[in-house]
């Protein structure tokens, strides 16, 4: 992992940090405890912080797996800002074509009990169950997840 | 960061198999939570318990095997119930609907006091 680069102010907001992790297994919990660790100084309570690293937890693995196809050479990029009221976490990987959907389907447990779906494909819900927006970007070489989080009172979804 | 990997010890509580899972529930957890469940199908118990009380992370992945052994449960006719879950997989039960199938507990002894009929 690269380290995370100094705080500093930036044009959007502030930085709090910008580090990349090697598309490897096991590594989202590197990144979501990064990130953890720089929005330390914000108000947030223990379950929104619990919610916020599930999220970037799931944007990471689906980063590293459908992005970046699990090779280690080939980074997760990570930034942490501020932005007025709302905390931004983007992260960025290296895939090529159109980006995941947004509005893809939510996982029915129903049909994956009865072996229609797949067990698997729960990620995306999760991420947007657990932040107040999530906002996919891509172009030729890269896609980029932006996670957002009200810090209102409430510090978050 | 170094990953925890799953370790699961398998008993009997009288018709309860109660699962002890220690580590991380991801990817790489499929093959200890796979033969536990199996192991403790040997015994041929009327209720599995998964108790997570030194699970200090679960991701999608996770979530999906613990669907699968929801699955098996369900074709063999047996109760999967939980236990010891954090606040926020308790949380993430609820809205991935695993807890409409699964029964969750705040502790192995109001479980099996449930299970058992108590």
């Amino acid at each position: 992992m690269t380290d995370p680069k100094p705080r500093t102010d930036a044009d959007l907001g502030r930085t709090l940090a910008d580090f990349s992790v090697p598309s490897e297994p096991g590594n989202e919990r590197l990144a979501m405890e990064t990130v953890a660790e720089s929005v330390r100084g914000l108000a947030f309570s223990g379950e929104n912080l619990e919610r916020l690293k599930t999220a970037v937890a799931e944007a990471t693995m689906n980063a590293m797996e459908h992005g970046n196809h699990y090779r280690s050479g080939v980074p997760v990029e990570l930034q942490v800002l501020t932005r007025e009221q709302d905390l931004l976490v983007r992260i960025t990987d290296r895939g090529s074509g159109p980006p995941p959907t947004e509005d893809g389907d939510t996982p029915d447990i129903e049909a994956k009990l009865e072996g229609i779906q797949t067990p698997r494909g729960w990620g995306l819900f999760l991420i947007k169950s657990m932040v107040d927006e999530m906002n996919i970007t891509g172009d030729e070489g890269h896609h980029t997840v932006e996670l957002v989080v009200h810090l209102g009172a409430e510090g978050g979804k | 960061m170094e990953v925890r990997h799953l370790s699961v010890e398998v008993r009997l509580e009288e018709d309860i198999a109660v699962l002890d899972l220690t580590g991380e529930i991801n990817g790489f957890a499929e093959e200890a939570l796979n033969s536990a469940y199996a192991e403790a199908e040997g015994a041929d118990p009327r209720t599995v318990l998964l108790n997570f009380e030194k699970v200090d992370y679960i991701n999608s992945t996770g979530i999906a095997l613990i669907v699968g052994l929801l699955a098996k449960a369900r074709a063999s006719r047996r109760s999967l119930l939980a236990c010891n879950l954090s606040e926020h997989y308790v949380e993430i039960f609820n809205i991935t609907r695993l807890s409409d199938f699964m029964s969750v507990f705040p502790d192995e002894k109001t479980a099996v006091g449930e299970a058992s009929g108590a």
